[in-house]
């Protein structure tokens, strides 16, 4: 009764500060994305250690496609991710971008003035046909 | 080679750092900004992240040992299986933050080895036994409730990929706490051994937990470069206070008794005997519970390694690794072109 | 249990509950790795597939409570030990020897794939939906297991002769999954159960076979065998241990809910 055997019966290590055999170094990183549903977009939902490709789709989709619903995982080897480096490159232009945006656009403000002029241009046909 | 790749990885207050990034670092940290993995970063902020996730890391795959036990003990098929759910979840938490640590600078395998070997450390509360099923309620509702406290404060940390993890941590670590509460719940409201054994249980829990926040503050912890740069963002004593908050009343309400170690006249503790702690009142002006300190003496014994069951869990972490070192060795390096599976 | 099937009750339930004690006890070995495993990625991966088998076990469970008026925790703790219907090789301890647990796992899960396509093949619709969707499910395991056997394999020497001396250890111990459960054949005769046991061993040595030939590993599957075993409630000695170990909780108070 109690423990199971797996977790009973440890040895007592002589040396318990260190280990006999070298280091082993690390796995190849790899980065996941999952997709919650059909026509969502795949979000980045973090990383795993893999020998391979089919190992680290195997790892992906346990871990990070079972605690949530999931229709897709994708899996990629980092270092074979081309990205932009955060101090030296600049991405989003730094002068005025506002052309590039509908907030540039203040077309409320000439619509008031556009229905203004209309109604101006309007009042002055009907005062000149009345008047003269 | 038996040299660790952690043992250069160390702080170095000394170190002078480029004055012109240090104030755009801190000027970025000060807006709220999020510190990436490829940033620029003071060599202390690397280490002292490095440390924490580290340390959450070795916590969480310590962590699984406790309840791991009781996998294949769990009195029913639901509890069987959302017990091995937990447990996996913890395992998946120290991968995920073993990736923010190797991402950091020290491989995964050096902070095995560490961990196998004593040279880092992990959550003191693991070092405490847990000898009945009620134990694992506890571990569910009270260490978890502690750990959800901690969490949701480094969660609004400065260093991005822990805080994301933190995120994803803290939504699972809300199924291992209402879990834990229904658990606490059915043997509170089942027979009296079941209660019997629940009120043991948090007699074994309450005060590793609140040893659980890391020792009183001292005055500088507030002004420590880890407050600046939000690796740190609350202290142990506002996080020690926040938990008996919550879980004071929560305990009163299920009706089990709130202990602590006896004293005498002077607050020495006397023995290791628990009596009621007589400071669980609410105060209404402040808004807060009291609540007797911890013996921090015996936390002080755990930390250096002599509490109940540290060499047990080391040992079997140890015992762990050296068996599946054959796997890893086989796949290290591997590229055996086994097609994608569909 | 629906009228109709009143005549092959007793048959239908000892076939259930050899494959809802098979899952059982097999998920329980290979969650008690939760936590232990060589690559935390595939502790979780391992873990998975564990919580799936008992998932599996405790859906079949259900099911013969609410035919049988009974309680699908006292199915899986509960009972005598010659009460239970698994094989011996479901319940073999690995030792901590990850090679065994992966072999026990490749050979279980090939069978209970055949075994749940059986199953979802049958005139009961009810079971047959139900085992339709554990076969999606269950081929999870076996994707898992095939790789890591032709993975191994292929690798260093060392892993080679792990996994030979796991195939050692567990294949000798399969014909055991191929014992009939008693009165099997009514429920292949009315359609309850298609196919017969001989095509499944057919089978299941066909696709174990493939992939020991593509991890290059040739080995002697034995034949099925006549012994009676664990589906007549037969176990190996360290049978009762091991439930006085599953169902140490639930026998302290049975009548409590926990």
């Amino acid at each position: 009764m109690g423990l199971s055997s797996k977790r009973t019966g440890i040895p007592t290590y002589e040396h318990p500060d260190r280990l006999s055999d070298n280091p082993e170094g690390d796995l190849r990183a790899y980065e996941v994305f999952v997709q919650t549903e059909r026509g969502k977009p795949h979000t980045h939902c973090g990383s795993v250690d893999a020998a391979d490709d089919a190992m680290a789709l195997q790892f992906a989709r346990e871990h990070y496609g079972r605690d949530q619903a999931c229709v897709q995982v994708w899996v990629c080897p980092r270092d074979a991710m081309i990205r932009t480096d955060y101090d030296k490159d600049l991405v989003f232009r730094l002068t005025d971008q506002s052309y590039r945006f509908a907030k540039g656009y203040n077309v409320g403000a000439k619509w008031r003035e556009f229905r203004a002029q209309r109604d101006y241009e309007d009042y002055r046909k009907e005062d000149i046909k009345e008047h003269f | 080679m038996s040299v660790s790749a952690g043992d250069n990885i160390k702080l170095d207050w000394e170190r002078q750092e480029d004055p012109q990034r240090l104030a755009a670092f801190e000027a970025r940290i000060d807006a709220g900004e999020l510190v990436e993995a490829d940033d620029w970063m003071p060599q202390n902020y690397r280490v002292g992240m490095l440390r924490m996730a580290e340390h959450h890391a070795n916590s969480e795959i310590v962590g699984a040992l406790p309840e791991g036990e009781w996998i294949t003990r769990a009195p029913s098929l639901k509890r069987k299986l959302a017990l091995i759910a937990k447990v996996q979840d913890e395992v998946g938490h120290g991968q995920m933050l073993y990736r923010v640590s190797q991402d950091l600078g020290k491989p995964r395998d050096a902070m095995l080895r560490d961990l196998c070997t004593g040279r880092t450390k992990y959550h003191n509360v693991f070092n405490y036994p847990a000898p009945t099923w009620a134990d694992v309620a506890m571990i569910q509702w009270l260490v978890d409730g502690a750990a959800i406290m901690n969490q949701k404060s480094l969660a609004d940390g400065s260093y991005g990929p822990y805080v994301r993890t933190m995120r994803r941590i803290n939504m699972e670590e809300a199924f291992h706490f209402k879990s834990g509460e229904d658990m606490v719940l059915t043997l509170m409201s089942g027979t009296p051994r079941q209660r019997r054994d629940t009120q043991a249980a948090f007699d074994r829990w309450w005060m590793p937990c609140l040893m659980f926040f890391g020792p009183p503050d001292k005055d500088s912890t507030k002004t420590s470069p880890f407050m600046t740069w939000r690796i740190k963002t609350l202290t142990n004593d506002t996080l020690r206070q926040r938990f008996v908050d919550r879980f004071a009343p929560a305990a009163i309400d299920l009706g089990l008794e709130i202990k602590t170690k006896q004293r005498d006249a002077s607050g020495a503790i006397v023995s290791d005997d628990l009596v009621p702690d007589e400071l669980i009142v609410h105060d209404e002006a402040s808004g807060h519970y009291g609540f007797t300190q911890p013996d921090w003496d015996e936390f002080n014994r755990v930390i250096r390694g002599n509490g109940p069951l540290n060499r047990e869990r080391v040992g079997l972490r140890r015992f762990s690794y050296e068996q599946g070192a054959w796997v890893r060795r086989a796949v290290l390096g591997q590229t055996c072109g086994l097609p994608l599976a569909n | 249990m629906p009228d109709e099937l009143g005549q092959h009750r007793a048959a239908l339930t000892e076939l259930l509950l050899s494959i809802a004690d098979d899952k059982l006890m097999l998920g329980h070995r290979n969650a008690d790795w939760t936590g232990l495993a060589p690559i935390l990625e595939e502790d979780i991966a391992f873990s998975a597939l564990a919580q799936d088998d008992i998932a599996h076990a405790g859906a079949l469970f259900d099911l013969l409570a609410d035919w049988n008026d009974d309680d699908a925790n006292r199915l899986a703790f509960g009972r005598q030990p010659d009460e239970y219907r698994c094989a011996a090789l479901v319940t073999l301890s690995d030792e901590f020897d990850w090679a065994v647990a992966l072999v026990r796992q490749f050979c279980c899960d090939h069978f209970d794939q055949l075994r749940l396509a059986r199953l979802a093949a049958s005139s009961l619709q009810p079971l047959a939906d139900l085992a339709a969707r554990m076969a999606r499910e269950e081929a999870l395991g076996v994707g898992h297991a095939d790789q890591w056997i032709v993975r191994l394999s292929g690798a260093t020497a060392e892993a080679r002769q792990r996994v030979e001396s796991a195939l050692r250890i567990v294949l000798p111990l399969t014909p055991g999954l191929f014992e009939e459960p008693a009165g099997v054949a009514e429920l292949e005769a009315c359609g309850l159960y298609p196919g017969s046991t001989d095509q499944m061993h057919g089978q299941w040595c066909e696709m174990v076979s493939n992939v020991l030939e593509h991890a290059g590993l040739p080995a002697t599957l034995p034949p099925r065998s006549g012994e009676a075993g664990g589906r007549r409630g037969r176990h190996p000695a360290e049978f009762p241990g091991l439930l006085d170990e599953m169902c140490e909780v639930y026998r302290s108070e049975p009548q409590a809910q926990w």
